[in-house]
């Protein structure tokens, strides 16, 4: 343990240490280990029988394609954003700046209200894209919208520092030894913000998975057809079914940690190989 | 040549940080660019490459006009103060990135790349990570990175400011016997005067945008024009001195006729460096020409050379009263002196001591120092108040100070000695009655400020008559070298004048361009206009605020009834009359 000591301002290695573990346990763990047992302590054929339920397997679906989708999609516009509010000086940066962190802020609950509002058939934008063939409000494309908007603000936040630190010298340099706008984007810039991008999409997507106010409202909760998995948990809860919502609750944390585990050991991998390639 | 620069400017938020700059640089010349913080240089180099674009002006590269092509298409390297490696990349994979860009073949490459990391001698880096070079050597791979394209220009902008001074003199080395090696046409950019001096062929000095003066660093130090390359350029006192109007040197110690009269002799700024003055017990045992007696106020002992501080007194100056004025007030003076010259004379601090001077160089400014000349007290203060005349001073690092004189605006002449150096006088009423009763007694050049006068960022230049014409430019380049202001010379034809006439005008404005840039290295802009010669500068000076005129008077000593206008108006401009 002894190795791991260094001098530091905060108190003592042991203290720290200490209250991490205690806080980490009480906060996260616990529950977590209360969801397994209440798990445990139903049959292995009910287990089965739950979770692998027809309605079940298209919750998954849903949640699962729904979120990887909305990720991605906040990937591409998310890195935009931040490049606009790091790289311009335009009037009102500022406020957009702050406004990014508006879904943090918000209800969920509120910002699928005015999600449905404005994409039904008759809302805002609804009623244009009615005469196209495209119905947002009440399909998986409504569930997507919503867990874009939730999304947003974790990759524009991951990114943003990541982009302040390109330094310009960097794309003067490569222009002045004849690179294109796009190459120079090809091979300095994305490489950079490269693991501040992935991370950004990790929390999206986790973020996205357990989402479940603003989607209610936007999904019409048809189920084989747009009924997410934590919502079906909360019906499982008010038919007083309490080891089923266990049971499911438990598969998304299971489905859950296996993806992000596998996600943050590609990235790892992925520093290794760079590191690696140049020994 | 291969890098030309005719008038170029840039300008951030209407100020000028790069000020009508003009130069060529020959082919393999090692070029340095030397100047203060803020100076321009950077900005300048960065005009040259590509990455900044310029507001007016014109950038050639091998008789190639680039001012409109991008940085991508100049085929010139850069290296960055902060070296700028990409640092997801190796050694190998940076310094082949412009060969990558170009999709050269990878043998090709490979060649490319041993050449050079030969050339810069790391050889056995290849495939190490930026970060895990030390500064000195990162910067030798940026190096061998903006030579990979073979460019025809190399420009290094203060490369050496980020390492320690070991590191930084192999460093020096390094890039100098690269640039022979190949003889590439080089700009380096950097504020520290030895690496200018150990790396230039050729130096130009900056300050305030303007590039003051350029030549062999031999040149530069010895001869300098301008005050500001006297005293960025080493160590150097500067010293006011009354000389003959005539421009050869009155020995310092010559007893004056009697009855002479000491008006024909003209204050000049005189550089002495500190190496080039001699310490003595007394006059009579310098070898060299007496400047005058001092006590040593400080030594300090920097290894081989031997740093006092002197400082001269009015009393020590010489017996005479015509000697006394000559001499400036109480001055520091700074010597350096050697081991041998410390054990033949060895000084202690409050010891008196007889200065003598084996060099001494005449700068050609005609601004040598600021005279307030008022009726009372209170104007003379008000004007002394003024911060833009307070500024121009300190940035001149000359004297300013007041002489009182009630009879000043009065036509009868009155007892007293001329101002020494620019006088300067309080714009508004009275201020032609004033301007007449110094030009009369042979004073010029003369000041007129409004009091509230705001630093200018813009000087309208005109000369009424080819009489003054010299004095006016060599007194405009003097006023520029101290002022961050773009600068117009008006030709003003009368309207109606015949064909010919007008040509024979512009023909004059062409003069007044190359005359400027040949004798004082000054670039000015040149407009002509047709009418009235003082209600066209009326015009141009009320049109927006912020300006100042220089003035040259069509009769040396007089000034004409109809120029009175230009030195009344309210709220007015400062007018430096020559």
């Amino acid at each position: 343990m002894n190795g791991f000591r260094q001098p530091s301002v905060l108190p003592g290695f042991g203290l720290t240490l200490g209250f991490a573990t205690f806080f980490l346990s009480a906060v996260v763990l616990l529950p977590l280990a209360a969801l397994i047992l209440k798990t445990a302590s139903m049959s292995w054929a009910d287990f089965v029988r739950v979770v692998l339920s027809p309605r079940a397997l298209a919750s998954y679906r849903l949640s699962f394609s729904t979120s990887l989708l909305a990720a991605l999609i906040n990937t591409v516009f998310g890195f935009i954003v931040a490049w606009t509010l790091v790289r311009y000086e335009f009037p009102g940066r500022k406020i957009l700046d702050a406004m990014i962190d508006m879904p943090f802020a918000l209800p969920t609950a509120v910002s699928g209200i005015a999600l449905t509002a404005v994409f039904a058939q008759n809302g805002w934008i609804g009623q244009y894209l009615e005469p196209l063939g495209i119905k947002v409000a009440y399909t998986w494309i409504g569930v997507t919208v919503a867990l874009i908007l939730i999304g947003l603000p974790f990759v524009v936040r991951s990114v943003q520092p990541s982009l302040l630190e390109v330094q310009r010298d960097l794309e003067d340099a490569a222009e002045t030894l004849g690179a294109t706008p796009f190459y120079i984007f090809r091979r300095i810039i994305f490489p950079t913000v490269l693991p501040a991008l992935a991370s950004g999409f990790t929390l999206a997507f986790a973020r996205a998975v357990g989402e479940y106010g603003s989607v209610i409202f936007i999904s019409g909760n048809l189920p084989m057809k747009t009924e997410i998995t934590p919502l079906l948990i909360v019906i499982k809860l008010e038919e007083f079914d309490y080891n089923g919502a266990a049971a499911l609750g438990f598969v998304m944390l299971a489905m859950s940690f296996v993806m992000l585990l596998s996600i943050n050991l590609v990235q790892a991998w992925g520093r290794r190989q760079l590191v690696a390639a140049h020994r | 040549m291969s890098i030309t620069l005719d008038q170029v400017t840039k300008q951030y938020q209407g100020n000028p940080v790069v000020n009508d700059v003009s130069l060529a640089v020959a082919e393999g010349e090692f070029f340095v660019l030397l100047g203060p913080s803020g100076s321009g240089k950077s900005t300048l180099l960065r005009t040259i490459a590509g990455l900044t674009d310029v507001d007016h002006g014109r950038i050639m590269l091998f008789g190639r006009d680039v001012t409109q092509v991008s940085a991508r298409e100049r085929e010139v390297g850069f290296v960055f103060q902060n070296y700028a490696l990409f640092r997801h990349m190796t050694v190998g994979e940076n310094i082949e990135f412009a060969l990558r860009v170009r999709r050269e073949k990878s043998a090709e490459r490979v060649r490319r790349r041993k050449e050079l990391l030969e050339l810069i001698g790391l050889a056995d880096m290849d495939d190490r990570l930026p970060t895990q070079l030390s500064g000195g050597q990162q910067q030798r791979v940026a190096v061998a990175r903006a030579l990979a394209h073979k460019p025809k220009v190399l420009l290094l902008d203060e490369p050496f400011g980020a390492l320690d001074a070991k590191i930084r003199e192999e460093l020096r080395r390094t890039i100098r016997s690269v640039q022979r090696e190949l003889k590439i046409t080089t700009i380096l950019v950097t504020h520290d005067q030895e690496e200018a001096f150990a790396l230039g062929d050729r130096l130009g000095v900056m300050n305030l945008g303007r590039l003051l003066e350029s030549g062999r660093p031999t040149e530069l130090y010895s001869r300098p024009a301008t005050r500001f390359v006297a005293t960025f350029l080493g160590a150097a006192n500067l010293l006011l001195r009354r000389e003959a109007r005539s421009g050869s040197d009155t020995p310092i110690d010559r007893t004056p006729t009697p009855g002479e009269q000491p008006r024909r002799e003209q204050e000049v700024v005189a550089m002495l460096r500190p190496e080039e003055a001699e310490l003595a017990p007394d006059r009579d045992s310098l070898a060299t020409s007496f400047l005058g007696y001092g006590h040593v106020e400080e030594i300090q002992f920097t290894g081989a050379l031997e740093r006092l501080r002197i400082r001269m007194g009015t009393e020590e100056a010489g017996r005479n009263a015509e000697a006394r004025s000559r001499a400036v007030a109480p001055v520091l003076i700074e010597v350096t002196r050697t081991q041998p010259e410390q054990r033949t004379f060895p000084l202690a601090p409050g010891q008196r001591v007889a200065i003598g001077t084996r060099r001494i160089h005449v700068l050609p400014t005609p601004l040598s120092s600021f005279t307030v000349c008022a009726e009372t007290q209170d104007a003379a203060d008000r004007l002394l108040a003024n911060h833009w005349l307070a500024e121009l001073a300190a940035r001149m690092q000359t004297r300013l100070t007041a002489q009182i004189e009630p009879g000043l605006a009065s036509p009868e002449p009155s007892p007293g000695d001329a101002p020494a150096g620019v006088a300067v006088v309080a714009a508004g009423p009275g201020c032609a009655a004033r301007v007449r009763r110094l030009l009369n007694r042979g004073v010029t050049p003369v000041l007129c400020m409004p009091e509230d006068a705001e630093p200018p960022g813009r000087v309208v230049v005109h000369f009424a008559g080819q009489v003054a014409r010299r004095a006016t430019l060599a007194m405009t380049a003097s006023l520029l070298r101290h002022v961050p202001a773009e600068a117009v010379f008006l030709g003003i034809l009368p309207s109606g004048s015949p064909e010919r006439t007008r040509t024979a005008g512009v023909r004059q404005l062409l003069d007044v361009r190359s005359e400027a840039q040949a004798g004082h290295g000054l670039d000015v802009r040149t407009e002509l206009r047709l009418g009235d010669r003082i209600e066209e500068l009326l015009r141009e000076l009320g049109s927006q605020p912020g300006q100042m005129l220089v003035l040259g008077l069509p009769d040396a000593g007089s000034l004409p009834d109809n120029f009175e206008a230009l030195l009344t108006q309210s709220p007015g401009w400062p007018v430096l009359l020559a």
